[in-house]
This record gives C-alpha cells, structure tokens and sequence, in this order.
C-alpha cells in the first residue's frame, strides 16, 4: 500500500504540468489569411468585400469559363466549339450543347449554376456583413454605407437576372445559409422579385461616372430593366414594351450618367473593344481590366485563340483553338459591312507587323503542322478531303474566328487590358427598336429604323451607306434578328434573341436541327437537386 | 545435394577435431567427453559447437552428437552453442563426462520487436506487428530509407511512381485506402520522433523497422495512426572496443523498356510511303536519347564508429552519396551525420540518451521524366538546332535539350533532428520518462532561365526569368511518460505506461520571381536587378501556417505465465485542425494473446515449436488535413479599380464553415496467428481483418444557394477494407556450409467505398483520375457506393466500323458510335486498378564465403489504362511521332481519342527485383574483423503482358490508380526504366 501511495504521488507530479490551461490549449491562429471576423474595419477593407462579385463576374459574365456566356453562345446559332482532330472532344460538353442534347447533370450547367450562386452570395454576403456593422466602426459615413448595400443590391439582381434568363424558376434567397433548403418560385415570382429590388435601389445609386468603371450604377440598373422587360413576355407571359422603351430613354436620354461625358454611341467599330475601351462613350457597364497595374485580364483568350494566336497579335497569348463562328454565319454579313473584316479573323494568318508578307505557321503536330494557319469558313477535315460537316469534323484551321475584343501587342501600353461591356447604349437602342416594333405588331416605325440606322451606319462607308440603309419595309422582324445577329455577335445575347424570335428550338442551323421546347430552360442541376429536396426541376426534364 | 554437403562437412569436422586433438594432447589437462541431444526427443545434434569458456579451445560433435574435449586446467565451464537453440553453460564437476540437451530457440535474435513507446518481447505481442532487420533489407541502394522494405512486409504497399528519379519518394500505404482527401501514408516514428525526416535515414544507419499493422497496435498514436505506423530505430553502439564501419556502393543504371516510338528512320520512311504526310526535314534525331544520362554514376559513402563500456556508448556516422539520375539534370548530393550517445548514471538508475542527425543535400530538380512526352512525339526528321547552331523553338512545344542547357533549378537543403530522452528508475519497476524532439527542414530552390532560352523567349521578351523560394518546417514535440513493471506472484506481469503529448507543427515558406534582366550574369542571386519589380510584373509570396496536436495516452500490459497476454491502450487526443465543436476524440484499443505452446496438452506435439493466436481490437483516427480548414476565411478574388483609381485586392468568403469538423475514424479487428514449427525450420505469421473507417472526410457540393461557396468539407463517407497476409519464412537447408532460406510475403486487401451521402450530403459518385491529355477526355475512375475503390468505369469498346471508326456498347447491347452514348446509361465498370494480390519472394543461399540472394516481387489481378496508347497508338496523333502500334495493333483505328475498355491491359507482373551475389572474404588478421565484397543487378526482368511502360512504377495505391500516363497531373511521372547494377563493399575494423 505504501509503494501504492509513492506511485499515485510520482504519477501526480509527472502529470501536473499537463494540467495547466496552455498544455490543451487547441485554438488556431492564423497567420496568412484573413477571418471574417476580424473583416469590414475600414473603407478600404468594405470596399475590398463589395468589389468581390465584380470580380467573380469575370469568371461567368464573359467567354473562359462555363458560366452565363458560354451556355448562352455555344448553344444558339452562330458559335460552337467543335471537335477539331485530337483536340476539343472536352467530354462531349460542347457537341451536347451545340445539339441541345444536354444532361440533367451536364458539367457546364452545374458549373454555371454554381459560378452564378456563388457571385450571388459574395454579394449577400457583403450585404449582411455591412448591414450589421455602424457605419462608424466602418470608417464610412452612413451614406457611403448605403451606397455600398445599394450596389450590393442591383448586382445581384444582376445575378438573379441571368440566372433567371438561364433557369426560369429558381429559389429567391437573401440570407447566407438560411433557410438551408430553399424552396423554388416560380420564374414570375423572380421576375417580380428582381423587378422590386432594382425599382427599390435604383434611386438611391449613383450615377455613371468615371470613377464607377467597371461598377453596378444608376445606369446599369436601367439596363437591367431594359433587358428584364424585352423578355418579359417570353419571361413572364406579359409584355412589357413601354416599360422597356422608358427604360431605354433613360438611357438614351442621359438621365443616368455616363462613363466618359454623356452616355453616346461610339463613332466606329473599334472604340468599344480597344485597349483602352475604358474610354468609350456607350459601354453602361463592363468588366474593367488591368493588366499592366492590377494583372486582372481578360480570361476568354482560351476559348477564343488558336494555339499559334500569338504570332497573329505580337503578344504572348495563345488559347485552346476552341470557340469558331459557325459555317454559313460569316456570310451573312455582306462584304461592303466592315465589321466582316474588322470583327472575323478569316483567311491567310500573317504574323503582326509584317503587313502580310510572314506567314504564320502552325506548329504544335496538328493537322497543319509546318503550313501556314488558313481559317476557313467551314468545319470539315480538308486534309483528307473530306466534305462531312459536323461538331465532330474539325480540323486545327476550322472556322472563321472571334477578333471583336483586340487586346493589343505586347507593346500597347493598354495591353491585356482590354474591358468587356456587359451593357453598352447599341444594345439598349437595338432593344428599344425591337420593343417599339413589337408592340407595333412586328411592323418597323420612322423610329425604330433611325435606332436600328444609327448603329448600322458605322459598319458602312459613306458610299455604300446609301444602299444598306434600313427603311421602314426592309427592317422586318427577321432583318432585325439578322442585324442583331451581325452587331452584338460574341457578346452572348443570342441566346435570348432566337428564345424571343421563337426560334431557338424550333429552328435549324448548319448541323442543328430543331430541339424540344422545354430546352429553352437549363435543367436544374443534379447534383442541387439531391441535396435540396425543395428545389423544382424544369418542365421536361426528367424529375 | 545437401546430403552431400552435409557428408563432407562431417568428413572435414571429424579431421580437423583429430588435428585438433592430437595439438593439446600434451598440454596438462583433461579430457571431456560427452553426448549432446535434442530436448525434447531425445535425439543426438551433430555439429554442435563446444567451447572451453574464457579460451579460445573447442570443437564440434560428431554424427552421433558426440563430442570430445581437452580441458586446460582451471577451466571449470563448457559452452555449447548450435544455430536455432538456445545456448547453455554446463559447469564441470569431477566427472569427464558432460552430457547436455539444448532446447530450440524459436525466437532467437530477433525476440523484441519495437512497440510504440517501448518494446515488448515478441512472445507476447497480442497486434499485427511486422519487423525488418538490416539483414533482410533490399539491396540495390535505397534512394528513400522506405526503398529497403519494398516488397518486405505483407500489407505493405511501396511504390515508386516516380521511377527511380533520385529526388522522388515513394508512396506508402498500409492496408488499403483509409481516406479520401487526408493523409494515407503511415506515422513514421525514428528514434521516438513522431513524423521523422526520411531525409534523415540512411540505409546503413538503420537497425530495423517496425511496422505496426493493425487498429490494436497503432491506437497508442491516435489521430494520425490510421494509415499505420512504421517505427524505425537506428543503430547503437555497444559495448566493447571501438568498432569501424565502412560501407559503400557504387551504382550504374541503363534504360530499359523504352516505349517504342517509331525512330527517325521508321518515320522517314512513312513519309516516303505517304503514310504520314508533312515534310521530312532531313534530320534524323533520336529526341529521348538526348535527355537521357548515359554516363551517370551513383557513390554512396558511410563511415561509423561505434562503441562503449558499461555506462556508456556511442555510434557516430557520416556519410556522403552523390545520385545520378537516369535523365539528364535529375541528381541529388548528399551529406551528413548522425550521432547517438546513451549514458547511464545515479547507480544506473538514470539513462540519458541523445540523437543528433542532419542531412545537407544539393539536388537538381530540372527534370522529372515530365520532359519526356513532348520528345517521344516530336517529330523526328527536325533537329534540335537550327541551322545556324542556335537552339531550335516553336511556340507549341518546349526544345527539351535547350532547357536542359539553358535553365537551372537546384535545391539546397539542410534537414536537422536531435532529441534527447532521460528516464530515471524512481523505485523498482516505476521509471518515469521525458522526451523532446525537434526537426528542422528548410530549403532554398531556386532557377533561372537564360535571356536565350526559350522560356524566356516565348513569355518573357527575352529577359530572361530568375526566380527563388525558400521554404521552412519546423516540428517540436514533447512527451514525457511514465512506466510501471511488476509482476505478482511470480506469474502476473503487468506494464504500464503512461503518458502526454504535446506536439507543434510550423510551415512558412517566401517566394519570388522577376524578369527583365540585361545579361546572364546573375542568374537567381539578384533578383532585384530584373526591371519587373517597378513595372509590376514581378512575383512575390508567402504563406505561414501551423497545428498543435496534443494527447494524453495510456497502455496496459498483462501476461500470465507466458500464457495468456492482453494488451489495453486508450488515447485521448485533440488537433487544432478540428472544428470548434470537436477538438477532442478517444482512441481505444484491446487485444489479447493465446500461446497454445505453453498449455500441457500441446507436450506431445513436438513438431510445433510455437503457436500463437492474437486478437485485437482498436480504434485511430486520422488528423492527417490541412490547417483550418474549418473556419470560414476570407479569399482573395484579385484585383479590382476602386474608386480613387487605384486597383486593390478584393476579398470574400472562400470556404463554408464546418466547426463540427473532426477526425476519421477507423476502426479494426484484426486476427492473427504466429506459429514456428519443426525447430525453427519454418517460421510464419497469418493475419487476417478488417477495417471501417468513417467519419471519411470529403469536400461535398453544398446547397447553393444559400450558401456563399459550393462546397463544404465534412464528415461523411465511410471506406472498408478487409485483407488477409501471410509471412513464411523457411531454412530450406542447413548445414554448417550450405544454408539454404525462403521468405514469403503475401497480401490480399479489398477495399470498397461503402458510403459518401447522408441526410444533408450527398454524392451519387466519385470521380478520380484525370485522364488528361487533348480532349479532356475526363476521369478514368468512378466509384458508386458500395464498389472497390479504383473502379474503371466508362465507354464498352464493341469494334470498329469499317472505315475505322470507333463503336461502343450501349447498355441495351446495340453497337452505336461515341456521340450516341449516354455517360449516365451506358458507361459500366470496366476494369480494377488495384492489385488483387501482392507476392515477394526471397531466397538466399550461404555457401562458405558466399552468399547469394534472389528477391522476386510481383502484383496480381489489376488492370492499367494505358494512356500511351490511347495518345500515341493513335494515327490521329500524326504528324507528332506516334508508337509503332499506331501502324500495327491499330492500323484501322482512324477516329479520335476515346477512353474505353479498349485500352485497359491486365497488368499483373513478377520482377526479378535483386539479385545480390556476396563474398566475405576470410581474413587472418585481427585488424580486420570483416570484409564483404558484392554485386547486385536491380530490375533485371520482368514477366508480363503489360505492352506499356514499367508497370512497378504505375500507381496502385491512393484513389487515382492505375493509369500509366505520360502527364504529370495526378501524381504520375513517367520517369524512364532503369535496370541499375552495384559493385559494393562492406568492411568492419
């Protein structure tokens, strides 16, 4: 017993120190990131949270990734991504949507719901952690703190919006993590919702200046209602033309501001998608890069570069010979309209500056290998003389290519910095044209064609001006599309525009044939449908 | 044979007892005579060795056992040794007879087997623990202290994904997959250290390895246990002399099992033909050859010393090794030490024992085998030069040899361990402990590539790129404990051990690159001269993050008479990587221990020399994450303009919260028996279990909305496998000359993903295994529940069209072609990745001086999905170079890339892995006490079906196995094959 006590005391003092508080003491600290917690102490560290969506925005907004843009183009009537040789099979994702034949768990569709969810949630994020907090703990005034909760507010309706356009009945959620399972409205109750917020913020937003490149404005709101009322029929059930032509004037009339002076058309086809395009008169609202300051860029130079691009533009970006202008598109701009040329890369690529005297050559052990890159405006394999057309025929070479957004030589001091417009003041004047001319049951007015002409004009030298001109009886509906077609080309509203010519699923194009209707909405995802019990799936799709 | 060996032995035996005798038959003394038997039985032991004790007099006995002796006077005792029994001393009465029968001795030299926190007698080990003595190590020089158990231990996959890339190690796994996105690799404990630096290891430093296998053994180190634990314990001096040690070995290595590409001139000539149309260039270039180094040459220098008295020894040991990888700018130098002093004081109440071990190394991390694919397809008609002499490059693709000349990548680092333990003996049987170690790893790499290379050229204006980064990990722990010993009666023995843990982990590492430089002069050592830091351009990063891991764990050991034995152990133990709601977890363990020899009715088998039956129980975790991963962090999102023009980083949340976050949990059972029959002859163990580990964590799609990001990294899944192993040992022959021995080692594990869902989380499957390559042609491996991990799941190859167009199998049966079938209907399970069995087998022959051992290693049952195939058997790969296969097994293929069954082989396979023929060379001398000179031929066959590259060197462990690529995503480099030949020498003074 007695040896029993000295063991009890030895273990007692070999186990003391353990005892103390610091010996089983887990907490964490963190070094190299930043917590929540400790976030939104001063203007500088809000402004960093607010300006996150903006920048997430980049990933589903523009071309690169699969978001809004690519489920929008690479599925309706002018782009594609098909298979050239080895390259481009990518799962089968792009000959599924080119065809319609999408799954209710298709890789793009999941990633774009996502990427659209997520952007979503950086902004209620924002919101909450900002509503939460006295505007002096922030360093801001209660002004600058409205402000900030208003932008919040219109973006992401800018969100709701799009995913509207994508999903038609989703969730409406305000909260992060609350309710858990969200419940889903129908695409009416989203329409009204997303309706609301705007009408409720739009005031108290500021208007487009200089310093709000790249920012959700007063003016971005009315763009936003611009595009939420031209689909409202389609949308809704209702249309809502007046509403899209007020909208539209208040744009038009400069009563929301501008970026650079009064909100006006650009003279010409390249002011819009230079470089330096921060300095443009009609972009509403883009996604603003730097490259030389801030190494933010442009991410949709995979999507749209050939593996050789570089050598086209003297800079040092290639991509993954992807996206093409499908075949029969390239001509339907006719030669004397300039955004042919300035707008397509087609032909014989020459290396940049050598005024077309140094052939670029195709290197990487493609069908072209060791030739001089030709885009040609077809889609079949020409080097085994073959005259099938379809997504899974491509060669290296195929189809004519996006040269829109010009993002400069390496010696540009803009170079890589190039911002790509969300909204610009063509596309609310073509909207508004489109409104004026379907409540005038798909007739043109004076009005409309003078909208549709002022656009039109720029492609056209004077001389020819004269007899591209648009008048009352050639602008038909099915001219507009075309139209539409040729001047927002790559900026992703095609998708929309064939849903509201009804076109979409009912018409054909190169190798599409029609589809079924209910593909005018994306199914709901798979993979969300299994987690959340309360979320619906779209008609037609396999529940 | 061996009867013959064993004729003439005796013939020699008995002539040179007779010289023998008839030397001392006139000295002053007597002459013993006696019978030496076998207890029990009865029957006599010839060639026993009997020595007069304190001379260096003796002989051996005879055919019959008998023996005769002349004993000097005042010598009074007999020894008598014999390899497999147990040696006894027989003191000397008046008789001239001594008679004595000795006992096998079934566990003999390797009777204590290393436990964790202290060593049990192997007799009374109730868990699945394995042991690997320097003898049995593998032999053909060891690039990664894990190299010398490959094959070794049953259950126990090693693997070299990395070919024999010096600067690569290996990827470990006990039993099957325990986790899904955590570690899988076992605990490696050295000396006490828990997570040592192999770096630190070099093979002639080490004494023997532990692995402990099982739930039952491996509790006793809680959350990180689950993959196992392998416990290494280096050499110690001993006392006596000073002893000298040194070892060394000099090693050549040549390419074997090259993938055959068509040459320069198969090439030509099916432009020529028109089979291949684009231009011949004129050249005819070998590209891989020009990586590969022809004229490498590995040296691997150790020299101990070693020694002590009574209270105190010693070993210290420095080595040197300079590695030659088989390719070009692939090398590694290494240097260092390692020192162990064990002091005993206070009336030897009081141990003290302290290590000091460092390694310095310089390894050149240019390449990895990642160079090869762009070569084995460059065309072959194109020079690496352009006419005029200068480096030729194209846009699309790296000039592999003007890299090797023009760009730098070198390491440089220290590794450095020292711990000390002391104990004290407080009363009898009570000792109480106190260890603490510390590991120090940091590195500086840095690279630069010159104004003219390439890289430079394409990205960077020919400015060249210098960049460094420094990385620095530091690892303390502290554990002090305390044991008790006692035993009751003369038949309870009980030991108990008790201790804490407290154990500290920081990781912080800078980096920094910058371009813009005028000339090459100062490579990586001034950054700040490149023009890019003003201009923005420049890159700068650094990270620090750390983890506390403490415990509290306790063991019981009970034996009754050597009988009956049971072992408790339960740890308590918290990470900090834990959610706020689960910081701490329990970890217990039982098991027990049967020794059937012992029981009376056992007596009359006399054959069985031991049998044990163990049965255990226990439960590990796995802490094995990254740090905080369960808090919400704020990420950035880059760069955005602000409203004062000014573009700032932009914050927001990048990660769910989880604060109920905790270990997987795993637990076992295992069942084991030991048994040594017939003397010794054969020796072997058989295990048999099973393992649940849940709690698996995985990162799961979330609800989104509401949540902020869409995925979360919970506690969900569960992983199960059960296995069985065998380890046969047998001594085939054995003579006095010849000895002739086996060693088995065999392992069957299946393990299935039983679940990833529940009530909140869910997933239908996983995915793993990116094929990579052009078309993305998507993940090789998809797991449903309920399947074996390692599931190839896809396309059903059902022919070709005529025109050479691919056809698969919908799941109705109908043959439609890719476009038509629909991943969610038609794909099925194609294939297995993961070996179904694992065999090795080692034999070894002594003959007088000679010794000769054959080490063969195989695995059984699984399929690879070759993707050399898939990518270069492929005419549509042309005008790239493409294998010969693309013209011959698939000349009709005319489509594009698909993944199907088409392309899974069988990859099973037997490898003549070593093959080491040894001399001891005989010295007279005392100077010398022993020299042995030998010669080892590594990877010298392989019998397969398996038409791709080195199927050893293709993963099989992990979630993404069995895909043999030419990528370096995934974890897969397609190092060459070597075949490597050593010339070594071991020479003791």
């Amino acid at each position: 017993m007695k040896r029993f006590k000295k063991i009890t005391t030895y273990t007692a003092l070999a186990l003391l120190p353990v005892f103390a508080n610091s010996c089983t003491d887990l907490s964490e600290k963190v070094y190299d990131q930043l917590i929540t917690d400790n976030f939104y102490n001063n203007k500088n560290e809000v402004v960093s949270a607010v300006l996150r969506p903006y920048t997430h925005a980049n990933a589903w907004t523009t071309p690169g990734q699969n978001g809004w843009w690519r489920l929008s183009e690479l599925s309706a009537d002018q782009l594609a991504w098909p298979q050239k040789g080895r390259h481009g099979y990518d799962a089968g994702n792009w000959i599924r949507l080119h065809y319609h034949t999408w799954t209710i768990d298709d890789g793009p569709v999941r990633d774009c719901w996502s990427l659209l969810w997520t952007g979503l949630g950086f902004c209620t994020d924002a919101i909450e952690n900002i509503n939460k907090r006295e505007a002096s703990a922030m360093g801001l005034t209660q002004q600058e703190k409205d402000g900030y909760v208003s932008e919040l507010v219109l973006l992401r309706a800018f969100h709701y919006l799009r995913i509207m356009d994508i999903w038609g009945n989703v969730p409406i959620v305000t909260q992060v993590g609350i309710p858990l399972s969200p419940e889903t409205k129908t695409r009416k109750e989203v329409f009204d919702f997303v309706e609301k917020e705007i009408l409720d913020n739009i005031d108290k937003s500021p208007v487009l200046s200089k310093s709000l490149l790249g920012r959700m404005s007063k003016a971005g709101g009315y763009a936003m209602l611009v595009e939420l009322y031209l689909n409202a029929e389609k949308w809704t059930g209702t249309p809502r033309w007046d509403d899209c032509i007020n909208a539209a004037n208040k744009l038009i009339n400069n009563e929301a501001g501008g970026m650079n002076g009064a909100l006006e058309l650009d003279p010409n086809l390249t002011d819009t998608y230079k470089p330096d395009n921060d300095l443009s008169k009609e972009i509403i609202f883009s996604i603003a890069y730097d490259y030389q300051i801030s190494n933010f860029t442009p991410q949709w130079t995979g999507d749209f570069y050939h593996f050789n691009q570089s050598q086209i533009n003297g800079n040092t970006l290639n991509g993954n010979d992807g996206v093409v202008v499908i075949p029969g598109v390239y001509t339907t701009f006719e030669n004397a309209d300039k955004r042919k040329k300035e707008w397509i890369l087609e032909g014989p690529q020459w290396r940049y500056g050598s005024n077309g005297t140094v052939p670029v050559i195709s290197s990487g052990g493609n069908e072209y290998n060791g030739e001089q890159l030709v885009f040609v405006d077809n889609i079949r394999k020409n080097k085994q003389g073959s005259t099938v057309s379809d997504m899974t025929q491509g060669e290296e070479n195929s189809g004519v290519r996006f040269n829109k957004y010009k993002l400069g030589p390496t010696s540009d001091p803009h170079y890589r910095s190039t911002d790509w417009a969300v909204y610009r003041l063509t596309w609310v004047y073509l909207a508004k044209a489109e409104a004026i001319m379907r409540k005038n049951n798909g007739a043109a007015t004076q009005e409309a064609v003078d909208l549709v002409n002022a656009i039109r004009k720029r492609a056209f030298a004077p001389e020819d001006w004269g007899t591209h001109e648009y008048t009352t009886t050639t602008l038909t509906m099915d001219e507009l599309l075309a139209e539409l077609g040729r001047e927002l080309i790559f900026e992703g509203y095609r998708r929309q525009e064939l849903i509201r010519w009804g076109k979409y699923t009912t018409a054909s194009w190169w190798d599409h044939s029609a589809s079924e209707g209910f593909r005018e909405l994306f199914p709901v995802p798979q993979t969300q449908r299994v987690l959340n019990p309360n979320l619906g799936q779209n008609t037609g799709y396999p529940n | 044979m061996k009867k013959g060996f064993s004729f003439l032995s005796r013939v020699c035996l008995c002539s040179m007892y007779m010289l023998l005798s008839s030397l001392w038959a006139f000295s002053q003394s007597r002459t013993i005579t006696g019978k030496v038997t076998e207890n029990p039985g009865g029957t006599p032991l010839p060639g026993v060795s009997v020595q007069v004790k304190g001379t260096g007099k003796g002989t051996q006995t005879n055919t019959s056992g008998v023996y005769k002796l002349e004993v000097p006077q005042g010598a009074n005792t007999l020894v008598f040794t014999f390899v497999g029994y147990k040696k006894e001393e027989v003191v000397l009465g008046a008789s001239d007879n001594a008679n004595i029968a000795l006992t096998a001795d079934v566990t003999g030299l390797k009777d204590v087997v290393v436990v964790g926190y202290g060593t049990q007698k192997k007799s009374e080990v109730t868990s699945a623990i394995t042991s690997v003595s320097a003898a049995d190590f593998r032999q053909s020089g060891a690039r990664n202290a894990m190299d010398l158990l490959q094959g070794k231990v049953a259950g126990l996959t090693i693997t070299r994904t990395g070919g024999t890339n010096p600067n690569t190690g290996v990827t470990i796994q006990l039993r099957g997959v325990t986790s899904l996105t955590g570690s899988m690799s076992p605990l490696v404990v050295i000396d006490g250290i828990p997570g040592g630096n192999l770096d630190l290891l070099q093979q002639d430093d080490i004494a023997s390895f532990s692995v402990l296998k099982d739930g039952s053994a491996a509790a006793i180190y809680g959350t990180q246990a689950n993959g196992g634990v392998i416990i290494i314990t280096t050499k110690r001096g001993k006392s006596g002399p000073a002893r000298v040690d040194y070892n060394t070995y000099f090693r050549k290595e040549y390419v074997q099992r090259r993938p055959k590409f068509l040459t320069a001139d198969q090439y030509a000539a099916k432009i020529a033909s028109g089979d291949i149309i684009t231009e011949d260039k004129g050249y005819r270039t070998d590209f891989v050859d020009l990586l590969v180094n022809h004229s490498n040459l590995t040296q691997n220098h150790n020299l101990a010393f070693s020694g002590g008295n009574d209270m105190n020894t010693y070993r210290a040991s420095v080595y040197y090794q300079d590695q030659d990888g088989l390719m070009l700018a692939n090398s590694r130098q290494q240097y260092g030490g390692r020192l162990n002093v064990t002091s005993r004081g206070l009336d030897n109440r009081l141990t003290a024992s302290f290590n000091l071990s460092t390694n310095f190394n310089k390894a050149n991390m240019l390449t990895d085998g990642g160079n090869l694919n762009g070569y084995y397809t460059f065309n072959p008609t194109y020079s690496p030069y352009n006419p005029d002499g200068s480096y030729y490059f194209e846009q699309t693709s790296t000039n592999e040899l003007a890299r090797l000349h023009q760009q730098t990548d070198i390491r440089q680092q220290q590794t450095t361990s020292g711990d000390a333990k002391i104990s004290l003996d407080i009363i009898k049987g009570l000792k109480a402990s106190i260890f603490g170690s510390v590991i120090r790893d940091t590195w500086t790499e840095g690279g630069y590539a010159d104004l003219n290379s390439e890289l430079s050229y394409e990205t960077y204006d020919s400015t060249g790129y210098a960049w460094q980064a420094n990385e620095l990990h530091v690892k303390y722990a502290l554990e002090p404990t305390l044991e008790y010993n006692f035993t009751v009666n003369n038949a309870h023995n009980i030991t108990a051990i008790g201790g804490y843990s407290y154990r500290y982990e920081v990781d912080q590492g800078f980096d920094a690159g910058n371009y813009g430089f005028v000339n090459d002069v100062f490579e990586e050592n001034n950054l700040g001269a490149g023009n890019q830091l003003g201009l923005g351009k420049a890159n700068m990063g650094s990270f620090k993050n750390d983890n506390t891991l403490i415990a509290f764990f306790g063991r019981l050991n009970y034996a009754y008479k050597d009988k009956y034995m049971a072992s408790f152990i339960l740890r308590r133990e918290g990470s900090s990587r834990f959610g706020a709601n689960n910081k701490w977890g329990y970890f217990p363990a039982i098991s027990a221990g049967w020794n059937l020899r012992e029981e009376a009715f056992m007596s009359n088998l006399t054959a069985v020399d031991q049998l044990k039956l163990r049965v255990g129980y226990g439960i590990t975790g796995n802490s094995g994450i990254n740090n905080y991963v369960s808090l919400v962090t704020m990420g950035t999102g880059g760069n955005y303009i602000n409203p004062d023009g000014i573009w700032r980083q932009t914050y927001g949340p990048n990660r769910n919260p989880n604060p109920n976050l905790k270990w997987e949990r795993k637990a076992e059972v295992n069942i084991g028996v030991d048994a040594s029959l017939f003397k010794g002859r054969l020796t072997g163990s058989i295990d048999v279990y099973k393992r649940v580990t849940n709690d698996v964590l995985e990162t799961f799609t979330t609800q989104l909305p509401p949540f902020v990001r869409n995925s979360i990294y919970a506690n969900v899944g569960s992983i199960s496998s059960k296995g069985l192993e065998i380890t046969l040992s047998g001594n085939i022959i054995q003579s006095k000359q010849l000895t002739w021995s086996t060693d088995v080692a065999f392992s069957t594990n299946r393990s299935v993903l039983d679940r990833f869902s529940n009530d909140v989380y869910k997933i239908e499957s996983k995915t793993y295994g990116g094929i990579g390559g052009y078309g993305a042609l998507g993940d090789a491996i998809r797991t449903f529940e309920g399947d074996r991990i390692g599931n190839f799941y896809g396309k059903r190859f059902a022919g070709l069209t005529d025109d050479g167009k691919w056809l698969f199998y919908k799941a109705d049966g109908s043959k439609v072609s890719p476009d038509q079938i629909n991943s969610e209907e038609d794909h099925a399970v194609l294939g297995n990745a993961i070996p179904k069995y694992y065999l090795s087998l080692t034999n070894t022959w002594h003959y007088k001086g000679f010794d000769l051992r054959v080490f063969m290693r195989g695995k059984f049952g699984f399929d690879v999905l070759n993707t050399m195939e898939m990518f270069n058997g492929n005419r549509q790969s042309l005008p790239s170079n493409v294998l010969e296969t693309a013209f011959t097994k698939h000349a009709k293929l005319n489509d594009s890339y698909q993944y199907s069954d088409y392309y899974l082989e069988k990859g099973g396979y037997m490898k003549l892995d070593e093959v080491t023929l040894a001399y001891n060379i005989p010295f007279k001398t005392k100077l010398i006490r022993n020299m042995r000179v030998y010669v080892t031929g590594a990877n010298l066959a392989t019998i397969t079906r398996y038409t791709g590259n080195d199927p050893d060197f293709i993963k099989d462990t992990g979630l993404n196995p069995g895909i043999d690529a030419l990528n370096t995503t995934d974890d897969r480099r397609p190092y060459l094959s070597s075949r490597g030949f050593i010339l070594g020498l071991n020479v003791g003074f």
